[in-house]
């Protein structure tokens, strides 16, 4: 099975330059492809303010990778990112059930209001064929 | 259609005027304007995944203390509540919600 998305959210430190930023996050892809992995979206928040201290930090550069696999690889990319300087914090939550879920969600609603428009409609139109022969 | 069924429907509407007939006008119209309907926000926004990472929409939802607070307060539905702490959870992980400011 390694058809699951995960979404990999981690902090880097603040004090490293954007170039820097930048060599983490492809340290990080690294880890993943080398398991095999396959890397979705790459997202770069820059600099935001930590909602609480984390070590002595104050502020963050947030990185959100989306990645396909397996818990095995989850598990060896947690790993590494736990050894790994210059990453503040790090988060991995499993995405792709819930996803599908508010996806088959969305499709319902959408085809239950066509379904009362239709029905809205009919009513509509037998209603002003009664008024006109009445 | 039958406007007959729709009991407490509006603010001020149909049925607030006929009590408005029955007693003293004044403070029925009151009433209905204190009481003001909540409707769950993600249901109206048809929001299917509440997302951790949307900080702009959770921070709404959380007070200055950092607490998750009850239905009562957003008027969100069960479902929706279910997703939303487990959002403001997540958040706070990762830091972009607070635990407990002070």
């Amino acid at each position: 099975m390694s058809d699951r998305v995960y979404e990999i959210l981690f902090i880097a430190d603040p004090n490293l330059g954007e170039a820097e930023v930048d060599a983490l996050t492809t340290q990080v892809q690294g880890y993943v492809e080398k398991e095999g992995g396959h890397i979705q979206k790459v997202e770069k928040w820059g600099k935001k303010r930590l909602a609480y201290l984390i070590g002595k930090h104050r502020e963050g550069s947030y990185v959100l990778l989306s990645v396909e696999g397996g818990g095995a690889l989850i598990k060896e990319v947690e790993r590494r990112i736990r050894v790994t300087d210059g990453v503040v914090k790090f988060m991995t939550v499993r995405v792709d059930e819930e996803l599908r879920k508010a996806e088959r969600r969305k499709e319902r609603r959408v085809a239950e209001e066509a379904r009362k428009k239709s029905r809205l409609a009919a009513r509509s139109a037998g209603a002003e064929g009664e008024g006109v022969t009445a | 259609m039958s406007f007959g069924a729709g009991g407490p429907r509006g603010p001020g509407g149909r049925p607030a005027a006929k009590g408005g007939a029955a007693r003293g006008g004044k403070e029925q119209g009151k009433r209905y304007f204190f009481r003001r309907r909540k409707v769950c926000k993600f249901c109206a926004d048809r929001i299917d995944y509440v997302d951790y990472k949307d900080v702009k929409l959770l921070s709404g939802f959380v007070p200055e203390r950092g607490k998750v607070l009850p239905r009562r307060m957003f008027g969100t539905c069960a479902e929706h509540q279910r997703k939303l702490t487990l959002a403001i959870k997540r958040a706070r992980n990762i830091a972009l919600l607070p635990f407990a400011a002070d």
